[in-house]
């Protein structure tokens, strides 16, 4: 399951981070605070496949479909 | 104390950490750009307003001192290379005490370059106004002690703790000791498990403003109420592109001829008294009257960056923008250049990415301005019948004028997504990834300032070039016959040698000469050739001139022709000169207008074609 994945008001664990992924996307989602063990929440999921608002610690980021599905999660 | 011997203190953070809000309350207006040979971004620059022996440099915001983009590299370089070449004295590294624990990762990466490079540094951890609001505490003491570095809690927006500033400046005079603890990890999550653990000792503890904003995103992105505050908004920007800002230009206009009424009797008549009159007066009148377009439209979108929604308005705009190859972000500099290029290429430097921002400069010259409104107004009314259909509902000439603002925003879209597909390199990209900053009620103060500086880089920058444009092209309209017929000037023999050009077309040279002359704004077509015709003030009264055409057996192939040309051609001295600032080359300009141009003629011949042979 990936991020992407996650529906709105439910949260998960980062478990890992996709192996495609290039490593400076992995680092900066890491300093953004996506990294695994870090609990993630999705606040919304606007329809039409807008990019979603996922909740890490006290900030809201919101991500495209293209990035999100590159984040594994439990 | 001149600036020269003042001590250079560099403001480095994140954005949305605060740090462009300190750096204009510490420096109020005394603000320039930092010259500094071989760094090639903006670094502004300002006196302390508090200590002249101190002068603050506020580097551009970025994530992380790790790049990932062209435009990161660039700005973590400039950093580097100012501490490398020991241009600063100390580094302030603004975090945001709410959010400490992301902070601090950036804060321990700035630790370790100040320590390689041997600066001092201390961490200026902003926001605590609002930690107080939340009756939450941290302890920057006990920070300070782990990190060895001083730490002092401010507020750039109530100005707390500012006073301390340049206490704190003088306190840190050594480097920092690198960072160190019994954490093993690898080298890429180290930082972060430090300022988790940092965050954890020292933070402030539990929920901050997120549910509050997640109450309002809720209803900005709500499928339904978010489509329609969006509308709702954007109409709002747009109407005050238009009307807000037109009074002002009329006061612009109105002032610039007051001028001209004073000084023009006062030198004597002949080609002094021309030149005064149509280059300076009329050019300056012609680039002049942008500069309350500037001012309000910079001061709205900085309004809505700052009480962020123009955040949740790129999540909106994102998914149907990815698609022709934009962002989120391009829409607004987009609409902007609705009303008018400049604006709008100014607006783009809100979308972060070179890549995005250079093809949202591709698109914003083709979208409707309204300096196309009176060419498109003239055509329409020569060649389309006034008649209404539906019962008064559908007008004809409605629907020409919607078609041709139809044809320009497809077209730019159609060249967003044709050249983001042509290469490898404009595909890939930064991830969307983008802060939700809180929301928040707009500083006021800094906005105005941002959008007084906005149009003084305007005039001051783009201005020389469109002055020199236009004593160019009055010049060659006026001489060697001294203004007596625009016909038998320069500009008018020009008309004629490319009238094999404009002829497939269906248009003889005097066209050619109103297309030449509006090189330098749109709108200047429908006054040449109200000279070429023999009517002056042409601008005000558009039915003679419109019958003129009409008599003049124009056909109606030439006319559609002619709306498509301008529709596509980039003929405005100003957007390029602009481009130009912005791009820090002409390379972008020249392409742009070289193929805008060869793709506006080929339209117009072949639209000139089709409607010849149905008519």
């Amino acid at each position: 399951m990936t991020l992407w994945d996650l529906t709105q008001g439910a949260s998960a664990k980062v478990s890992s981070f996709k192996s495609n992924i290039q490593s400076g996307y992995r680092t900066r989602l890491s300093e953004l605070g996506f990294h695994p063990g870090e609990h993630i929440s999705c606040v919304l999921s606007p329809s039409l496949g807008a990019p979603k608002l996922y909740r890490v610690n006290n900030t809201v980021y919101s991500l495209d479909d293209s990035i999100a599905s590159l984040i594994e999660v439990a | 104390m001149p600036i020269a011997s003042a001590a250079k203190i560099a403001l480095i953070g994140s954005p949305n950490s605060g740090k462009s809000l300190l750096f204009n309350r510490l420096t109020g207006l005394n603000q320039k750009v930092a010259n500094f040979p071989g760094i090639t971004v903006d670094i502004a620059s300002g006196q302390s307003l508090d200590d002249s022996s101190i002068q603050y440099l506020d580097f551009p915001g970025v994530y992380s001192l790790q790049a990932i983009s062209g435009e990161e590299k660039v700005a973590v370089e400039a950093f580097t290379q100012a501490l490398e070449e020991n241009l600063l004295d100390t580094v302030i590294c603004v975090v945001d005490s709410t959010r400490l624990e992301k902070g601090l990762i950036f804060a321990l990466q700035v630790l370790e370059t100040c320590h390689n490079y041997n600066k001092p540094m201390l961490i200026a951890a902003n926001m605590v106004d609002v930690l107080d609001q939340h009756s939450m505490q941290f302890d920057p003491q006990g920070l300070a002690e782990t990190l060895k570095i001083p730490v002092l809690p401010i507020s750039a927006r109530t100005g707390l703790g500012l006073s301390e500033l340049p206490g704190a400046i003088a306190t840190a005079n050594v480097p920092p000791q690198k960072f160190e603890s019994d954490i093993i990890a690898s080298d890429e999550s180290i930082n972060h498990l430090h300022a988790q653990q940092l965050a954890e000792q020292h933070g402030p503890k539990g929920d901050l403003l997120i549910n509050t904003q997640t109450r309002l995103d809720s209803f900005f992105l709500h499928s339904w109420f978010g489509g329609l505050s969006f509308f709702v908004i954007m109409y709002l920007l747009f109407q005050s592109i238009f009307s807000w800002a037109a009074p002002v230009m009329d006061a612009v206009e109105a002032g610039i001829g007051w001028l001209a009424s004073i000084v023009l009797p006062v030198i004597p008549v002949g080609v002094a008294t021309d030149f005064a009159s149509d280059a300076i007066f009329g050019g300056i009148g012609a680039f002049l009257v942008f500069v309350p377009q500037i001012f309000v439209l910079t001061l709205v979108v900085g309004m809505l960056e700052d009480s962020g929604y123009l955040a949740r308005a790129a999540v909106i705009c994102h998914k149907p923008l990815r698609f022709f190859g934009l962002t989120g972000k391009s829409f607004i500099p987009m609409l902007s250049g609705v009303a008018c290029a400049i604006p709008g290429i100014y607006a783009a430097r809100t979308v972060e990415s070179t890549r995005k921002r250079w093809l949202t400069y591709l698109a914003i010259p083709l979208m409707p301005c309204s300096a196309r409104l009176p060419v498109y107004t003239l055509i329409i009314a020569a060649f389309i019948p006034a008649n209404k259909a539906l019962g008064g509902l559908l007008g004809w000439q409605g629907l020409a004028m919607f078609s041709i603002y139809l044809l320009g925003i497809v077209c730019a879209l159609l060249v967003t997504a044709i050249v983001s597909r042509s290469s490898a390199e404009l595909r890939t990209d930064l991830p969307f990834v983008l802060e939700m900053p809180p929301y928040r009620l707009p500083s006021w103060k800094p906005l105005v300032r941002n959008a007084w500086n906005r149009c003084k880089h305007f005039v001051t920058k783009a201005g020389k070039v469109i002055f020199m444009v236009t004593v160019i092209i009055w010049i060659l309209g006026y001489f060697p016959n001294y203004g007596e017929s625009l016909g038998d000037s320069w500009l008018g023999t020009m008309g004629q040698w490319i009238e094999p050009v404009f002829e497939p077309i269906g248009l003889d040279w005097r066209y050619g000469v109103a297309i030449l002359s509006s090189f330098l704004a749109r709108e200047v077509f429908v006054g040449t050739l109200g000279t070429m015709f023999g009517i002056e003030g042409a601008q005000e009264d558009f039915s003679s001139l419109a019958q003129q055409i009409q008599d003049s057996g124009l056909p109606l192939g030439s006319g559609a022709a002619l709306l498509v040309f301008f529709a596509i051609a980039l003929q405005c001295v100003s957007t390029l000169a602009v481009l130009q600032r912005e791009t820090g080359s002409w390379r972008l300009p020249v392409q742009l207008f070289i193929s805008y141009s060869i793709f506006a003629y080929i339209a117009a011949l072949s639209v000139f074609n089709l409607v010849e042979l149905f008519t």
